[in-house]
């Protein structure tokens, strides 16, 4: 586990990755996990080839985890669509899903961009259609004000204990409220956040799309600055679970940058975080009672990570909260996926067995870490989306009043 | 601090198994897994034994229990803990709404997709033998474009067997209309049977060339969750007794028990961290304390106070063979092997006897626990389950689930009574 070498010939063809591939139970276009993973990754490296259903994998790393021989299966076969396209030129539509940081950045410098972009991307639909995204896709409209601006709006309370906070895209621009719970949070716990804005897009949107090099740019760019202060002991903390997993586990597994290893160390999800300073006797648990009741579902990216569901452990210790795990499986968006014309349908049927239990559930919100588990969520099974951090907000102030 | 009673480690049938004990017995208990476990690659059938030494086929599970060698698990787990552990399996698998068939007093002998027939001791209902046995004339169903089923390789073959070549057999294809893609495996076609449209689309075909009263050979395709609804349907529809063979992986029968025993032990409320790959523990003073697992980012250490050691063989990663030893890596556990590495292995392999690698393990007390070489237990808190023991070949012998089955119960229960 800890060495990884993206080595195929671990893959000794047993099959469990295909029974538990969500893209290969819906739809019988991609020729699985093993097939187009290990078992061509073996052709790839003594010659091209060009493998049309590479273009599938979703990269929800499902496969990765019912491997038993421990073959990143997703990763290779995000390394050969990299490989791909360093001779073939990307699509527009993939160029837009990869690169979503820029055009937030450019709505968010003008005056109401965020509201004038929201509002051509109304009207621009049907153009985006066109360039091959599902005109039906949940795309997130940007937040008002960025996470950023409203951090530094901020008035924080000094404390010694300090954390950084890895923000992430999602966040930033779209869903600021979970930042800014998270905060608050840390702040409860009299911790002092610490956000760099110098911080880049995780590489995640790109990778997946082929745009391997200007992941690791970013990689390197995102590393350096975070690593100033893991050096000194400082855990940089992220609320969603695929930044999460591509800064401390696919940074390893894609790239050889230096010192990735000892940075990794200080990577935390901010549930995970909270359960250690539980463990520590620091965790504030002057929750207050929220006699609320929710369905729970874990994203991909999460349970990839090895640490098992921290932020269900963590609502649990809430009074009155009464959250269940819907454990039904992959959302089916995978990042950008879902927002593809020729991928949209193949996300939803992935998704309908967690649509219909919560729907089934009768309840009218679903927690989950991932921001686009919680589009997809919405859309898919009509409910409303919270972010764990979100409750464990609120616990603390309904005790405070 | 957060503790946990019980931690198991390993996610395959044992380590499963254990877990239900434990949380029956209302246990804390958190299961470490790392991989789907092999239950998705073997047949989802419990073969208790079905060999004896010499390759011999035995009359019943019972029979072969009676001769096991003195370093063979189900010697040091004992005739009762094993029919304790199957009535335990069966009590899962009827509240789970799938109940098995079987018991150790009857070999199951069940056709396999080779044409061949292979011992076993518990089956799902879909591979109930009892009006197979019986037919005069049998029909063999294959569906286009799936590999690894041919009904005419089936036919030929049990043409060869006693009790089958008198049979008539007939061979019949339909069409599952999923040849615009992949290459077609079972777990295709079982997922096309698993929607309502599938389902009546197939009940459809098969009237076309199935007559009521048949009794159906067909590869395992009726439906991926551990239920019978789709056999159910297609049995009343058609008026004829469908028997699933055992077949090649990805297994769908495996997979259903794999879904059953996980749904099981979630609502007893166990705990589980997937990709939890568990690199060495904190032993002091002959007791095991914590163990710790080696994530891609860093170690992450878990409490409790007993531990299951259920994570698999040389396959799994349970057992590391290097030149000249076998390492246990978590507790660095005493293996019992050949001292000459040279002796590992039976270089005749269709000598029809046992593989001296298959049984190199652990070597355990009646409680499950590890022994030294001089038989002292080595860790008072660790119990073994699974395909780490020492002393059997259940290739050769057909034993793998039913040692993990029962050793799994053994191990849980004895430590019900030690943590007390």
């Amino acid at each position: 586990m800890k060495k990884h070498h993206n080595n195929p010939d671990s893959c000794t063809a047993c099959t469990v990755c295909i029974a538990h591939c969500p893209v290969t139970a819906a739809t019988n276009q991609f020729r699985g996990p093993k097939m187009v993973g290990p078992a061509l990754e073996r052709m790839r490296l003594s010659q091209e080839d060009v493998e049309p259903s590479l273009e599938y994998c979703s990269n929800c790393k499902n496969c990765d985890m019912s491997c038993p021989s421990g073959v990143p299966i997703s990763t290779l076969n995000m390394l050969a669509r990299a490989k791909l396209f360093k001779t073939r030129k990307h699509s527009k539509r993939d160029y837009i899903l990869s690169h979503g940081e820029q055009a937030a950045k450019l709505a968010a410098m003008m005056p109401f961009g965020a509201a004038l972009a929201n509002m051509g991307m109304d009207m621009s639909r049907g153009i985006l259609k066109m360039i091959g995204i599902s005109d039906k896709a949940p795309l997130p409209p940007y937040a008002a004000t960025s996470f950023i601006k409203q951090f530094k709006a901020l008035r924080q309370q000094s404390y010694p204990d300090k954390v950084v906070f890895y923000p992430g895209c999602f966040i930033n621009y779209n869903d600021p409220k979970v930042g800014m719970d998270f905060v608050a949070v840390m702040q409860a716990n009299q911790y002092e956040v610490i956000v760099e804005s110098d911080l880049v897009c995780c590489g995640s949107p790109l990778v997946v799309n082929g745009f391997l090099d200007e992941a690791e740019a970013n990689a390197k760019i995102n590393i350096e600055i975070l690593k100033k202060w893991t050096d000194q002991g400082i855990p940089v903390i992220t609320c969603c679970t695929s930044c999460g997993l591509m800064l401390k586990q696919e940074y390893q597994e894609l790239f050889h940058i230096e010192g990735v290893e000892e940075y990794a160390k200080h990577l935390y999800d901010a549930g995970e975080f909270l359960l250690e300073l539980y463990d520590k006797g620091r965790l504030n648990t002057d929750f207050g009672t929220l006699n609320e009741q929710y369905m729970y579902h874990a994203p991909c990216h999460l349970r990839a990570q090895g640490m098992g569901l921290p932020g269900l452990e963590l609502l649990e210790m809430i009074p009155g909260l009464k959250v269940t795990n819907v454990d039904a499986g992959c959302c089916g968006i995978s990042g950008n996926y879902g927002f593809k014309e020729d991928k949209y349908d193949i996300a939803m049927k992935i998704g309908t067995p967690l649509f219909t239990k919560l729907k089934e559930s009768g309840l009218s919100t679903a927690v989950s870490e991932c921001g686009t588990c919680r589009l997809q969520i919405a859309h898919g099974a009509q409910v409303k989306t919270l972010h764990p951090m979100t409750l464990v907000r609120r616990s603390y102030e309904a005790k405070k009043k | 601090m957060r503790e946990n009673d019980v931690i198991v480690i390993g996610g395959g049938l044992s380590g499963l198994v254990a877990a239900a004990v434990a949380a029956q017995s209302g246990k804390k208990v958190l299961l470490l897994t790392l991989g789907a476990g092999t239950l998705t690659i073997g047949g989802g059938i419990v073969d208790v034994l079905g060999y004896g030494d010499e390759g011999v086929s035995l009359a019943t599970p019972r029979a072969g229990l009676l001769e096991v060698g003195p370093e063979h698990p189900y010697k040091k787990i004992g005739p009762v803990a094993i029919e304790e552990s199957i009535q335990f399996f069966k009590g899962i698998c009827a509240a789970e709404g799938y109940p098995y068939l079987g018991s150790l007093d009857e070999m199951q002998w069940i056709p396999t997709a080779a044409g061949t027939l292979k011992p076993t001791c518990l089956v799902p209902k879909t591979m109930d033998t009892t009006q197979l046995n019986t037919a005069k004339n049998v029909v063999v169903l294959g569906f286009e474009s799936l590999k690894d089923f041919y009904p005419h390789l089936i036919t030929k073959n049990f043409k060869n067997i006693p009790g089958f070549q008198d049979k008539n057999y007939e061979m019949v294809m339909i069409d599952p209309g999923l040849a615009d893609g992949r290459d077609v495996t079972a777990l295709d076609v079982a997922r096309w049977l698993d929607t309502p449209e599938g389902l009546q689309d197939c009940t459809e075909k098969m009237r076309h060339v199935l007559t009521p009263g048949s009794v159906v050979i067909i590869p395992p395709v009726l439906g991926t969750r551990p239920n019978y609804a789709i056999a159910d349907s297609l049995a009343q529809a058609l008026q004829c007794t469908f028997v699933e063979t055992a077949a090649v992986p990805p297994s769908i029968t495996g997979l259903r028990l794999r879904t059953m025993l996980l749904s099981y032990v979630k609502k007893l409320g166990v705990r589980i961290v997937e990709q939890a790959a568990v690199a060495r523990s904190i032993v002091e003073n002959g007791k095991c304390t914590a163990v710790v697992t080696a994530g891609i980012d860093r170690e992450r250490t878990y409490y409790a106070k007993a531990f299951v050691l259920a994570n698999g063989g040389f396959y799994g990663g349970g057992l590391v063979a290097e030149p000249g030893q076998v390492i246990e890596p978590i507790f660095n556990l005493p293996v019992v092997a050949p001292e000459d590495h040279g002796l590992w292995a039976n270089p005749d392999l269709f000598s029809n006897k046992p593989q001296p690698f298959a049984q190199i393990g652990i070597a355990v007390d009646e409680k499950m626990r590890p022994l030294d070489g001089d038989g002292q237990v080595v860790l008072t808190n660790v119990f073994i389950a699974g395909r780490n023991l020492q002393g059997y070949d259940f290739c050769f012998e057909k034993s793998g689930n039913g040692v993990a089955l029962a050793s799994g119960y053994q191990a849980a229960m004895s430590m019900d009574r030690e943590i007390k």
